[in-house]
């Protein structure tokens, strides 16, 4: 942990005034930040009006958990000479189940993710994110996806039952 | 003509109050919109307060909503389109269609089906509006009197297009009429007839459509004189190719590749029965001369004038083994008794190569 120590440190500051020190190396997961530091290499505090702080402390744990096991993957190499491939297989599958269990969140929160993920640049989560909304919707039914996403029905019942006819092969599955 | 001036008058009015309303609507759906932006941004510098007011997924920015609509496979997308007006336009963008119908329908999907469905569209579109006319006819003409017909006609469009649910000529459309199986479109199949004999290693025009139940195609293909159409069920899809050359099944294809050919080259060659018959695509391989012994420091087969053409699907000394054709003149040849040999494309691709190995007949042919 000595290496810590020598290492900067960046405030991350939320919407809501929240602050959040995090090591450089954590900030720059996200590409929007990286950008900020390259452009300017003395700055330690950057205000994120667009995050509150109960998102950005899970975007933060997220980039954190990310550079952690990238950090042992390149230590094993470095130990052994060549990574062996059994181990980086099941380092890979311990990371996804972090992160399946990482996105076991309501929709509201995972929305607000996709929007910060998107802002902050951090293509791992976005892609992560967009993927867990896109898989709360396959195989459900028009009804369903309301009710998942708290989308209000405004169309008619004809509309409705106008694109039921249309597509019926789309609605087997769910129905 | 008091009683005239009325009636005009009142017309006046009733289309007065129409635009009024709907320009009405504009301007509410307008503020809509706006308003949602609002709400959008403080949404997102505010913690959700009331959560069951808000919709999330509807407030995500543009690009990021695309980016998981993008990943929902069709029957997703068609779900999702039906879950509200704003999904439904969405969820409709060519931009996502786009890929599905080159995943699923890009290889057996060609040009020539693409100008089969404007030409359908197009015929639709016309009957539906001398269908709507029909009903109309009395009134329109009683109204262009009083009123532009061009607006009426507009109208019509607009009052159309707002109770289509999918817009015709939208990429989703078009993928839906395939899936659907109701769309008839030109292709070609190999081996047709279930692999028939006769057949074998052959690629005819045909027209298709889909069963999605079986997940295989209907083909249709074009009478043999005065055979009736010959239909087949159950044509799997690596047997269904999009036409490579535009050359329809009648007509004869001008080879622009004699000059270039040499031993190994891989074909095809249309070939038909009699000359009312459409052609047929046969895949076939150029080989040596007679005089030649193969050996490639002395081959002289590609300065030669014959071009000798093998079928080596058929067995040695059948007479459908080997024809040759004239390098500089070759248009057709051939006569009743051996069927007639027309143009030659030669294959430029593996995957066109493979595709042959692959369908290559258990048992060599008699």
């Amino acid at each position: 942990m000595a290496r810590s120590s020598t290492e900067n440190m960046i405030t991350l500051m939320s919407s809501d005034g929240e602050e959040f020190m995090v090591t450089e190396k954590v900030a720059r997961e996200c590409t929007t930040i990286r950008n900020m530091l390259e452009d300017d290499c003395v700055i330690t505090n950057i205000p994120l009006p667009n995050v509150t702080s109960d998102i950005l402390s899970m975007v933060i744990e997220y980039c954190m958990e990310h550079v952690a096991a990238a950090e042992k993957a390149a230590a094993e190499t470095a130990e052994k000479g060549s990574s062996s491939a059994p181990a980086a297989a099941k380092a890979n599958k311990d990371l996804e189940e972090w992160d399946k269990a990482f996105m076991n969140v309501d929709v509201y929160t995972l929305c607000d993710l996709i929007l910060a993920a998107n802002y902050l640049n951090v293509s791992g989560l976005l892609d992560l994110t967009i993927q867990t909304a896109a898989n709360l919707i396959k195989g459900k039914s028009p009804e369903q996806i309301r009710k998942t996403f708290h989308i209000q029905n405004d169309l008619s019942l004809e509309e409705e039952e106008k694109i039921r006819s249309q597509t019926p092969w789309a609605f087997e599955k769910s129905e | 003509m008091l009683f005239f001036l009325l009636t005009f008058l009142s017309f006046s009015f009733f289309f007065y109050q129409d635009l009024i309303s709907n320009s009405n609507l504009i301007k509410a759906k307008f503020l809509n919109s706006s308003m949602s932006t609002k709400k959008k941004w403080v949404n997102n510098r505010v913690e959700n307060v009331d959560e069951s007011a808000e919709c999330p997924i509807l407030d995500l920015p543009e690009l990021t909503l695309e980016l998981i609509l993008s990943k929902l496979p069709p029957e997703g997308l068609c779900a999702m389109a039906g879950a509200c007006t704003e999904l439904r336009a969405k969820c409709r963008s060519d931009y996502l269609w786009e890929r599905h119908l080159r995943e699923k329908w890009g290889q057996v999907v060609g040009p020539a089906a693409k100008r089969e469905w404007k030409s359908y569209l197009a015929s639709k579109k016309t009957f539906e509006l001398s269908s709507f006319g029909g009903g109309l006819g009395r009134q329109r003409k009683w109204i262009s009197c009083v009123w532009p017909f061009s607006w009426i006609r507009s109208r019509i469009g607009t009052t159309d297009k707002a109770k289509g649910i999918v817009p015709d000529d939208s990429v989703m459309s078009w993928y839906l009429s395939l899936e659907s199986g109701k769309f008839w479109f030109p292709a070609q199949v190999y081996n047709r007839e279930h692999g028939h004999v006769g057949f074998m290693l052959s690629c005819y025009d045909a027209e298709v459509s889909y069963d999605r139940h079986s997940g295989t195609f209907n083909a249709r293909y074009p009478p043999h004189g005065r055979r009736t159409i010959v239909q087949e069920e159950g044509v799997s899809w690596e047997r269904v190719r999009a036409p490579p050359v535009g050359t329809p099944a009648h007509d004869l294809h001008s080879s622009d590749c004699l000059k270039d050919l040499q031993p190994g080259d891989h074909i095809e060659i249309q070939w038909r029965r009699n000359t009312d018959f459409p052609y047929g695509w046969w895949y076939g391989v150029v080989g040596h001369l007679e005089s030649c012994d193969g050996n490639a420091h002395f081959c002289r087969c590609h300065l030669s004038d014959t071009v000798v053409l093998e079928f080596n699907q058929y067995t040695v000394g059948s007479r459908w083994r080997q024809t040759t054709i004239c390098r500089k003149s070759h248009r057709e040849k051939g006569n009743e008794t051996d069927g007639f040999y027309g143009g030659v494309r030669r294959l430029q691709g593996n995957d066109e190569i493979a595709k042959w190995r692959q369908l290559w007949p258990l048992d060599i042919l008699e």
